[in-house]
């Protein structure tokens, strides 16, 4: 029988859908965890900077099984890792509760009450120690801030802690008027307050595979 | 259950904070006032139209006197805090309180209140030998609840409340100790009652006097052994009590200590119409450390109203209607912000005046004639138990959506909370309170020095 390259094409195709798919069957769902997570915002005004920080932070973190095993991470790109990266907007405090209510309220926290991140893409960046720690990615993602999704790249750090834990942190510049956030402009004590566009977020985020 | 109720001319020491004509008087006298720089709601013309609202919570009303009345009242002032049920057998009462608050359902009983799902929270304003009952049940109920101080009659009634709530971290208690959630007097506790400011503390002085009788008039004789309880000396607490329980907190909380003994005296000097509960009080605390506070009250004589005046080794702090007065030793060490404060004369004392918590900005341009801060200490304590109550539920609700119901880890997250609560009495600072009270009256009702030990002011 002679060999129809068209159907040798075809059934490789297949063997290597299934190869995929039985991959894609052995991955590892890593879930957010409450100790050891933090996120703070930053920003300025023409008083003092200031700080809102939360400790609650949601989600998950998807990727093959070798992710747990493989500290070279050779074999545990594919297939390529996923994570969903929420954060409740009223757990980020100042200390200041008028500050907040005003934060919220320009946040638009009632119609729109977690800040998301969607995971496109994820890539090693730079060598893997030998100990597998900390490991340095490019990624590539959707962030959605008061209800508008902006693309977000971000260099994340992925340290690998004690008992298989995964801490991923990240630091990301933003402007408010990006999200459609006009900055607060309050005048508080008789002073006129200006707040600054631009905002740092910083996040630790601690993940744990998920026992089945 | 039955209402706690005053006459209107006689509001007891709730009304301490209240008011600022003397204050004023001590102004034009050339005093020293020290006052905390109002927290402003930001302004909406500016950019922006933010008006950072908070959420609103539900509030019941149990018992519906006088002062729960006036709690009504000052609710009204707070956009996040809708009555939304009253409850009170008497029916004259629960008529008065619903005038009030029109769209709140009435009911006769505090159960059936417990019961309405629309309440969140409850305030617990009945007599103070009632609240043993209604707090537990409000809280097994899983409403939030502030509770009136002193929170009981006796030690054991206190330690059942501070238990009940300890055993509740998911619902928030609030003691009724006022000056404790007050922006003024929290700001001065904050940054000038400290040894850089006054020295080495030595003694402290609380008055509080009023002439009034104390006794309420009444339909009949029955209702008016129920509504005249703090004449009956089986379950009032006295003026030590039901008076001396905020400004004994306050010297417990300046000095930052708990008292070790207390001795008392009182007698009826006025208002013998059979009564046994002395209408004039004095009582020594003693702290350690040698340091001494005196409470004393009378409701026979009106002389001076209320102070506080705090003694160290390089000045005295003199508090007033949320006013507070620095007088300085002549050999007291310079601060460092007197140059941003007015010196003034305050008859042969001379002395710095500037608003604590006040800005450089704001301190220059201070009109030393301005009213007191137009926010009574009632609503900072009411504001703030409804927002620490939302907070603490929307934390509650967020840490379990995300992580599950694991209890442990969400208490250790709810403690590390607690550093954004609103300034405000918790269970432990209303039993600290109401324990020195209940001895304090003790001491006096006996004629006996009375002992504690820290044991004595734990759940």
């Amino acid at each position: 029988m002679k060999l129809n390259s068209h159907n040798w094409t075809l059934n490789l195709a297949a063997a290597l859908a299934l190869v995929w798919a039985a991959q894609g069957a052995d991955t590892v769902r890593y879930t957010a965890q409450p100790q050891g997570s933090k996120v703070t915002m930053d920003g300025t005004s023409t008083i003092h900077d200031w700080t809102v920080e939360g400790k609650i932070i949601g989600g998950f973190f998807e990727a093959a099984a070798a992710w747990e095993t493989d500290k070279s991470l050779k074999t545990a790109m594919t297939p390529p890792p996923k994570a969903e990266v929420t954060i409740p907007i009223r757990t980020l405090k100042s200390g200041k509760e008028r500050m907040d209510e005003i934060m919220q309220e320009a946040m638009k926290a009632k119609e729109n009450p977690l800040i998301r991140f969607k995971l496109a893409e994820m890539k090693i960046k730079g060598d893997v120690p030998a100990s597998g720690t900390p490991v340095k990615f490019d990624t590539k993602g959707e962030l959605t801030v008061s209800g508008v999704t902006k693309p977000c790249d971000m260099e994340v750090t992925m340290d690998r802690l004690e008992d298989g834990k995964l801490k991923f942190s990240a630091t990301k510049e933003l402007k408010m008027t990006d999200f459609g956030i006009a900055p607060p402009n309050p005048n508080i004590g008789g002073v006129g307050i200006k707040t600054g566009d631009e905002i740092i977020i910083k996040f630790e985020w601690v993940v744990a595979a998920k026992k089945s | 259950m039955t209402t706690m109720n005053m006459d209107q001319s006689e509001l007891n020491r709730r009304d301490f904070l209240a008011g600022g004509s003397f204050a004023t008087v001590m102004m034009l006298m050339g005093g020293i006032p020290l006052r905390a720089a109002e927290e402003t709601k930001p302004d909406t013309a500016g950019g922006t139209n933010y008006k950072g609202e908070a959420t609103p919570v539900n509030v019941g009303i149990i018992g519906c006197g006088l002062w729960a009345r006036e709690i009504i009242r000052t609710l009204a002032l707070i956009p996040h805090g809708p009555v939304v049920a009253l409850a009170d057998p008497y029916p004259a009462y629960l008529r008065r309180a619903g005038d009030l608050a029109p769209n709140a359902q009435r009911y006769k009983t505090h159960t059936e209140l417990l019961a309405d799902p629309k309440v969140q929270a409850v305030i617990i304003a009945t007599p103070t030998h009632q609240h043993k009952d209604l707090v537990i049940e409000a809280l097994k109920a899983g409403k939030h609840v502030y509770c009136e101080a002193p929170l009981a009659h006796t030690v054991e009634d206190a330690r059942a409340i501070a238990r009940a709530a300890k055993e509740h971290p998911k619902l928030n208690f609030q003691a009724g100790l006022q000056a404790r959630a007050d922006l003024q007097i929290a700001n001065l506790h904050k940054w000038r009652i400290q040894p850089a400011v006054w020295g080495k503390p030595l003694t402290a002085r609380q008055q509080w006097n009023k002439k009034q009788s104390w006794r309420l008039a009444s339909p009949n004789p029955e209702r008016e052994a129920e509504i005249n309880w703090r004449l009956d000396k089986a379950v009032s607490t006295g003026l030590a009590g039901e008076i001396g329980v905020h400004q004994l907190d306050v010297t417990n909380w300046f000095f930052g200590s708990l008292p070790t003994a207390i001795t008392g005296f009182g007698s009826v000097l006025q208002w013998k119409d059979g009564r046994e509960v002395p209408d004039t009080v004095r009582v020594v605390c003693e702290y350690p450390g040698g340091l001494t506070g005196i409470f004393e009250s009378t409701i026979a004589n009106s002389f001076e109203g209320e102070l506080a005046i705090f003694l160290g080794s390089d000045g005295a702090i003199m508090l007033r209607e949320r006013k507070a007065w620095l007088f300085k030793e002549a050999d007291a060490p310079v601060l460092g912000w007197e140059v941003y404060s007015k010196r003034e004369e305050f008859y042969r004392e001379s002395g710095l005046t500037m608003g604590a918590g006040g800005t450089k900005q704001t301190t220059h341009t201070e009109d030393r004639f301005a009213p007191a801060d137009p926010k009574s200490p009632l609503q900072y304590s009411l504001d703030a138990f409804l927002i620490n109550s939302h907070n603490l539920e929307a934390g509650v609700k967020d840490f379990t959506e995300i992580y599950g119901d694991d209890e442990s880890q969400l208490l250790e997250y709810l403690k590390d909370q607690e550093k954004n609560r609103q300034p405000a009495a918790g269970w432990k600072e209303g039993l600290a309170a109401t324990v020195t009270a209940i001895k304090a009256n003790q001491a006096i009702v006996t004629g006996r020095r009375v002992e504690l030990s820290p044991s004595d002011f734990e759940a």
